[in-house]
């Protein structure tokens, strides 16, 4: 290897270095100002922590479970805010595993973008499943309001959500049992 | 310190079988059993079945897997003369069905497990009991309400040693035990990913996913290395974890109860598809009587002693426990289908008067399970026992998910003052295969 090109990594590694340094001092002031008893100073820093990215979401995810509920609830918001615009990206895997992601955190702001995706066939039963887990009246006044216009099959889903919820449904009875697979194999 | 389940007989047999004699049962009395999955662990159910129906015990009515190949070889194996099944269902709405053996992937265990109860099937499931703490409790719940017989299959508590082990440890030849260490090696990595294909033309991937959300099939995912994934296994805290935790909490007495904290440090795998834990140290803490439970991957192994009879009988000490008391401590290897202790416990006989412990029909867990079908009894490993044990393995891996110590209240059976992981305690599941 060529001494220049030594030198050229070097400095690379140094600047690779700093920039790490800078993300980390970023983080740790973002999470400063989220873990701050002061709502104006915590609200703006959860709702503005998006272009921190992944590098925040480890930090973040220890302030989650803050003794002081507010603080605990807006590092939930902060990373949830950042998966809730991934519920619009083009590949329906990254809709769906920012469906699942949301259901261990979302909380009510996050239910309407994640219900609009009932009505999205490649993703409405990662939807349905995620909102099941939302705890929350919001989401069961999503899922209600989804019966409406859902596909008839698919009520069918939405109905036992209902139900796992406590909500009392009418017609559209349990198809658990209901067996439609037959198989090939033969006997004897 | 152990007793026997309160449901009568009436309630539990099913109605086709009143009045016969198990023993010796007359062809009509015989339990019509069905096999729900029949690879692996299934198939070696199988075997034990078709051997009692040699012997006139059982009738082998059905086999069912989503795997056309391995559900050809199964039908063969009972002479053509099961019918198969891709879809369980369909077993579940035969009358003629008094028994199924479920033993398929962790995350159908609690659903099949469910719909046979509220079918009327007395049930055998394989460990462990579920993958997650509302799946456990829907569990207990089927098999109460509809009084039917669940033994899960942590065979470990049937065996011969383990009956000694019990013994010597319920009698207080080790004085009070505040500490069981178990060890296991460690769980594999995923050393050869592979990207996602089209699933192969035997399988019915769609129906082997079940209740987990629809992926597109990678070959890492099966055949019995879904064990090392958390949703489908879990790791070996939850393969294995389901033998030697069980037998902790059957040695000490502990079914009914749970622990108050649980604490995991770990290693999780960096590369390939499966993402359990590869070296984890899990610490229970339980409270009234105090003890300490420690579940370690690879934790101290114990080399068994008889280095001859280690060959001679395959002895897998890869596993096992030591169980420290304030008076001397005992080790029990391995501790599923395998059971070894130490001398002494096997040489001890309890005094006149002294504790008891249940001991399965011929040593055999099979037959623990037909007893309890005959008799109402609780089976030696209950459905109340695997969920106990299942959660140990449940929350294990959970406190190691959400990077700290998490507290459990043993009589409500949740975690206390942590939202985000209570949340975790259920996932929600794809329809129509749900709970």
């Amino acid at each position: 290897m060529k001494p220049q090109s030594v030198s050229l990594l070097a400095a690379g590694a140094v600047l690779t270095a700093s920039a790490r340094a800078a993300d980390q001092a970023a983080v740790a002031d973002l999470v400063a100002r989220i873990k701050s008893p002061d709502d104006a100073v915590r609200g703006p820093a959860w709702q503005s922590a998006g272009p921190y990215g992944a590098p925040a979401v480890g930090p973040l995810a220890e302030v989650m479970t803050d003794p002081h509920f507010e603080i605990a609830r807006s590092a939930r918001r902060a990373v949830a805010a950042e998966l809730v615009k991934l519920l619009g990206h083009a590949s329906p895997n990254v809709r769906k595993h920012a469906l699942w992601m949301l259901s261990e955190i979302g909380e009510a702001p996050a239910v309407e973008p994640m219900a609009a995706l009932l009505a999205d066939p490649e993703v409405r039963e990662d939807a349905r499943c995620a909102l099941e887990r939302i705890p929350g009246a919001a989401a069961t006044a999503a899922l209600k309001k989804a019966m409406a216009t859902a596909p008839e099959a698919f009520k069918y889903a939405l109905a036992h959500t209902l139900r796992v919820r406590g909500e009392k449904v009418e017609g559209y009875p349990s198809q658990k049992r209901v067996p439609t697979k037959p198989t090939r194999v033969k006997a004897g | 310190m152990f007793s026997l389940g309160a449901a009568s007989l009436p309630q539990i047999l099913p109605a086709r079988v009143l009045g016969a004699t198990y023993s010796t049962p007359s062809a009509k009395d015989r339990l019509n059993i069905a096999h729900i999955g029949v690879g692996g662990m299934g198939n070696g159910h199988l075997g034990y079945m078709l051997a009692r129906q040699s012997r006139g015990d059982v009738n082998v009515v059905a086999v069912c897997d989503v795997d056309e190949n391995r559900l050809a070889a199964a039908v063969k194996s009972t002479g053509g003369k099961a019918t198969p099944y891709r879809d369980y269902r369909y077993i579940l709405e035969r009358a003629d069905v008094d028994a199924v053996v479920i033993a398929t992937p962790d995350h159908w265990h609690a659903v099949q497990t469910v719909h046979a109860c509220e079918a009327g099937k007395h049930v055998y499931v394989e460990k462990p009991a579920c993958c997650t703490i509302e799946e456990g409790k829907a569990m207990v719940r089927a098999a109460r309400e509809h009084k039917v017989a669940v033994q899960v299959g942590s065979q470990g508590r049937s065996q011969r040693e383990a009956f000694y082990a019990h013994q010597y440890i319920a009698n207080g030849m080790l004085g009070r035990v505040h500490t069981v260490k178990c060890w296991h090696y460690a769980t594999p990595s995923d050393d050869n990913p592979v990207p996602d294909s089209e699933p192969p033309p035997e399988l019915d991937w769609d129906l082997w996913l079940g209740p987990l959300p629809w992926r597109p099939y990678n070959a890492r995912y099966l055949h019995g290395v879904f064990r090392w994934l958390l949703e489908s296994g879990g790791g070996q805290i939850r393969d294995r974890g389901a033998h030697v935790m069980s037998n902790a909490l059957h040695f000490l007495g502990a079914d009914h109860t749970g622990p108050v904290s649980i604490e995991t440090k770990g290693r999780v795998p960096t590369k390939g598809l499966w993402d359990a834990a590869i070296e984890m140290e899990v610490t229970y803490q339980f409270k009234n009587p105090d003890w300490t439970l420690i579940w370690a991957q690879p934790g101290e192994m114990v080399p068994y002693p008889d280095r001859e009879r280690v060959k001679r009988e395959g002895i897998r000490e890869g596993y096992g426990a030591v169980y420290y008391g304030d008076k001397d401590k005992l080790v029990v290897w391995v501790g599923d289908g395998q059971v070894y202790t130490e001398q002494k416990a096997l040489d001890y006989t309890p005094p006149p008067g002294g504790v008891q412990v249940p001991k399965s029909p011929r040593f055999d867990h099979h037959e623990d399970w037909f007893e309890g079908i005959k008799t109402g009894r609780k089976t030696i490993m209950n459905i109340e026992a695997g969920v106990a044990t299942a959660f140990l393995c449940v929350l294990g891996n959970l406190s190691l998910i959400c990077g700290r110590k998490l507290h459990w209240d043993p009589v409500k059976q949740e975690i206390v003052g942590d939202e985000q992981a209570r949340r975790l305690m259920s996932r929600p599941q794809r329809y129509p295969y749900t709970l």
